[in-house]
């Protein structure tokens, strides 16, 4: 069965075990509000996850991964671990996704930097989903952290080229 | 309506990019939309759970709480609890973006925030099957340096809020 799956049941739970003994031992009208809330906020979030789904799944309905990696196969050195870094940031599906295709890359000479780099922002930069960080987190917040993951990123590449 | 037109501007564009697109090229547009869907049932019982928690949170934690534990001053303490969050947690990290605000709202440093998020990029489920796909050389250093990354995130992004 699906982690996801699984994992989510097992936090559900964990939520739920939470509203029961809230339920037993706080104020009943709070929870009321709690749930209300909660539905509400379900709602809202269901749109605002599904719209980036879709332009996930419409990205990689447009960039295969066989596209993807012969694009990246095209460069080395230090330009590869920044064409590598903006490459994984434009990424966005699920990190498993993108191990074989660090395979692929692996087993076609591509340097360790340049997967580094670019497995590295598939999972620490989203471009899609950078105008919701945006609304939720601020922009001061959100410039700063993804400015820094960039950053992090080529030198992590430049770290794992140099020890692997 | 202006106020709902600024709210979800976002989804607005994407939907409009997306009709589009599959005038296009309908069947790919169409494909996406099935695998979107997907995704969200995938993510359902986690995206319910985010919103009970978030709300649970809301209405019922006092502001002063969170910040004790997480807050910008909690130290290495509160640093640590981001960090094994991020690393523990699954899906993708902005489906959590709306429960972070709401830990924000009652006190969570930024430091501790940024800290999670970057953590976030190690998949502890998928190590294995990374070390099977990339070798464990390369796994095992790739995702230490993600942990020190996120912690370094987190003094990073913290040094420039005060709160």
């Amino acid at each position: 069965m699906n982690t996801n799956i699984i994992e989510g049941i097992i936090l559900l739970v964990l939520v739920l075990v939470l509203y029961v003994v809230y339920f037993i031992r706080g104020d009943k009208k709070k929870l009321k509000d709690a749930s209300k809330k909660s539905a509400k906020m379900f709602i809202q979030n269901s749109i605002r996850l599904f719209a980036i789904f879709v332009i996930i799944a419409i990205l990689e309905k447009f960039l295969s991964p066989k596209a993807v990696s012969a694009f990246l196969l095209k460069f080395s050195g230090f330009a590869g671990i920044i064409i590598g870094a903006l490459t994984g940031a434009v990424m966005m599906s699920p990190a498993a996704t993108s191990y074989p295709i660090g395979q692929y890359l692996l087993a076609h000479n591509a340097n360790y930097s340049l997967v580094a780099a670019f497995l590295f922002t598939w999972v620490g930069i989203g471009v899609v989903a950078l105008p919701i960080e945006f609304k939720f987190l601020g922009k001061k917040f959100t410039l700063l952290r993804n400015s820094f993951t960039f950053i992090a990123a080529i030198l992590l590449a430049m770290l794992i080229g140099a020890l692997l | 309506m202006k106020t709902i037109l600024k709210d979800w501007a976002i989804e607005i564009t994407i939907l409009a990019t997306a009709i589009v697109l599959a005038i296009f090229n309908p069947s790919k547009v169409g494909s996406a939309l099935i695998s979107a869907t997907k995704t969200y049932l995938n993510l359902f019982i986690v995206i319910v759970a985010i919103a009970l928690l978030s709300s649970f949170i809301v209405v019922t934690i006092p502001k002063q709480a969170i910040g004790k534990i997480i807050g910008k001053q909690s130290g290495v303490k509160g640093i640590l609890i981001g960090a094994l969050f991020g690393t523990l947690m699954i899906g993708p990290a902005y489906m959590f973006f709306p429960f972070f605000k709401e830990l924000r709202d009652k006190g969570a440093g930024a430091n501790i925030i940024a800290t999670t998020i970057g953590a976030w990029a190690i998949k502890i489920a998928w190590i294995p099957f990374a070390i099977t796909v990339l070798g464990w050389k390369f796994t095992l250093l790739f995702n230490a340096l993600i942990f020190v990354f996120a912690i370094l995130s987190g003094f990073f992004v913290g040094a420039f809020f005060k709160e």
